[in-house]
């Protein structure tokens, strides 16, 4: 990126459209939009015409006959008597005409007044097919007038390991936070384990206060006490071995019974605990479920932390007019990933209150990171990243250009994300710099 | 010396093809103006004839020949308005006919235009070399 390679083409808008030209064709446009409008304004007398005669040809046949003043000449008018105010002849065009009545003449002008109805929708598409021709010469001829010029440059693919390079840096910072983020999550879930380990040593315990009543199992609660007496940084393993031990002990025990046939009350009790034993087994399943999911979920976050650097290195690479777009998609990345960042804490919640608390900071943190890494990203193609961030500032005039051009501004209009503004500073003088380049 | 009657003798020749390329186009305008007129025509036609249709059977109807209403047969009428809208659509067809045509020639025309304004600068460039 460094190595000033002249890769595409820089041409001027206006050599292409010259500023007169396009503001010829956009006066021309503008003339015939007017041409249209006058079309329409006569469709609409005409349609008012219509529905006026509509109303005096409905309202004729209610007398007689009508006293009205006759227009004799230019100038004069005699009085004179309307008189068969039910028959009308009507011009149906191209000098032909016929007898009507009433009803029958405002049906044909009803008939005729849908038409005009229709061509003045027609007239309507057309003024505003118009406009939006208007509107594009118009932008064209600023454009060519503001100076911009139209960069093409091949999409040359870039080294792989050039890439790694450049984003190795924000790897080994997303690495460094997911790091932490593991203790973290490690000793949170440790507490968890812990507080139900205790809770399921407490119902254990009460099961053997009754079991204490007979005397044959007072070796289990024995080995309770203990379990509860020994260290906590064993008590995973503890907790297996313990197991199996109950186990162990209770096919003793029925071995015993067994042979005493007694003791029958005995078995069912031992049957209860064996019950205990697997729901507990099962329960120490799921928390490693549990940990298990979350660790997956650390490492895909992971992954998307050090994917948008790479994504946005290609892009810049192809020096693709799409910068602007770019910015949204970082944008529509960090929604997603606070999305997914809340879907979790709202598991967390679930799981266990406490850990809430102390997990949504660490994940904002590395949201966080993804601007930031994005920045240091970009600063190894300083010379590009100026162009880009030049380049993405006049949004609206690229939607508007023909596909494939991108569009430079002088730096006039105020941006937003941060990396611009950084930027614009260094740039006042775009089109030199790309002279630059071209060397 | 040679070479500025050259240049004068293409200058005519554009000034020529330039007078020939405006007549053109002004027979291009006039053929546009008719068949906006022919269209209109048609339209209006093709309307008399639904209302025509819409007549029952022994209705009046009458023709305005000059001054004078001359009442009319409906079927005649129809039949007389039916014949009038293929003329006009042939009339419109042919016009079609001659407005692709005429443009071609406008085309061409351009292109020779060009031609010979090209050769005239180069000519002149030459001259301002020599």
């Amino acid at each position: 990126m460094e190595e000033p390679t002249v890769r595409g083409t820089v041409t001027p808008l206006s050599s292409m459209f010259p500023v007169e030209d396009a503001q010829r064709a956009a006066k021309r446009v503008e003339d015939a939009l007017s041409e249209k409008q006058q079309e329409l304004n006569q469709v609409k007398e005409f349609i008012a015409d219509n529905t006026n005669l509509i109303n005096l040809v409905q309202k004729l046949p209610e007398e007689l006959h009508h006293d009205i003043m006759v227009p004799f000449g230019k100038a004069a008018f005699f009085p004179g008597r309307l008189i068969h105010t039910n028959e009308f002849l009507v011009l149906l065009g191209e000098g032909y005409y016929a007898d009507r009545t009433s009803k029958q003449t405002v049906e044909i002008l009803n008939r005729r007044g849908k038409a005009l109805e229709s061509q003045v929708n027609s007239i309507k598409a057309m003024m505003q097919d118009f406009r939006a021709e208007a509107s594009f010469f118009d932008a064209t001829a600023n454009e060519a007038a503001e100076g911009l010029v139209e960069i093409r440059e091949e999409y040359v693919e870039e080294n792989s390991s050039e890439r790694v390079s450049d984003s190795g840096s924000i790897k080994q910072r997303s690495s460094s936070f997911s790091e932490a983020d593991n203790t973290n999550v490690e000793d949170e879930e440790y507490a968890r384990m812990m507080s139900r380990l205790d809770e399921l040593e407490q119902e254990e315990l009460a099961a053997e206060i009754d079991n204490e009543v007979d005397e044959d199992n007072q070796n289990q609660g024995n080995t309770a006490k203990n379990d509860k007496e020994s260290d906590e940084d064993e008590v995973y393993a503890r907790m297996m071995s313990r197991l199996d031990e109950f186990e162990q002990e209770e096919l003793a025990a029925e071995m015993h019974n067994e042979v005493d046939e007694d003791n029958q009350g005995n078995t069912a009790k031992n049957e209860k605990d064996s019950d205990e034993d697997e729901r507990a087994v099962t329960d120490f399943d799921q928390f490693s479920d549990q940990i298990a999911r979350d660790h997956n979920f650390r490492h895909s976050e992971e992954l998307r932390l050090s994917k948008p650097p790479q994504q946005t290195k290609d892009k810049k690479t192809s020096e693709d007019l799409s910068n602007n777009y770019r910015h949204q998609q970082d944008f529509s990345d960090q929604s997603c990933t606070d999305l997914t960042v809340q879907a979790v804490t709202r598991d967390i919640v679930k799981s266990s209150n406490a850990e809430k608390a102390s997990m949504l900071p660490e994940v904002k943190e590395n949201v966080g990171a993804v601007p930031s890494s994005k920045n240091e990203s970009s600063k190894p193609g300083i010379d590009n990243s100026k162009v880009s961030a030049q380049i993405s500032k006049p949004g609206f005039d690229i939607q508007k250009a023909f596909t494939g051009s991108v569009v430079e501004h002088s730096p006039k209009i105020q941006t937003s994300t941060q990396e611009q503004t950084e930027t614009s500073s260094k740039a006042s003088k775009p089109v030199s710099r790309f002279k630059m380049q071209r060397r | 010396m040679g070479s500025s009657t050259a240049l004068r003798e293409l200058q005519r020749e554009l000034e020529n093809k330039a007078n020939d390329l405006s007549k053109l186009q002004k027979d291009i305008a006039k053929n546009h103006q008719v068949r906006k007129k022919y269209t209109i025509q048609l339209g209006e036609n093709e309307l008399v004839l639904k209302e025509l249709g819409l007549l029952n059977e022994g209705a009046n109807v009458y023709k305005l020949i000059g001054p004078v209403l001359v009442k009319q047969d409906l079927a005649e009428a129809n039949a007389n308005v039916r014949k009038r809208i293929e003329y006009i659509s042939a009339e419109l067809k042919r016009l079609d006919g001659t407005v692709q045509d005429l443009e071609e020639k406008q085309n061409s025309k351009k292109e020779a235009i060009f031609k010979v304004q090209q050769r005239i600068q180069s000519l002149q460039a030459g001259k301002a070399k020599a």
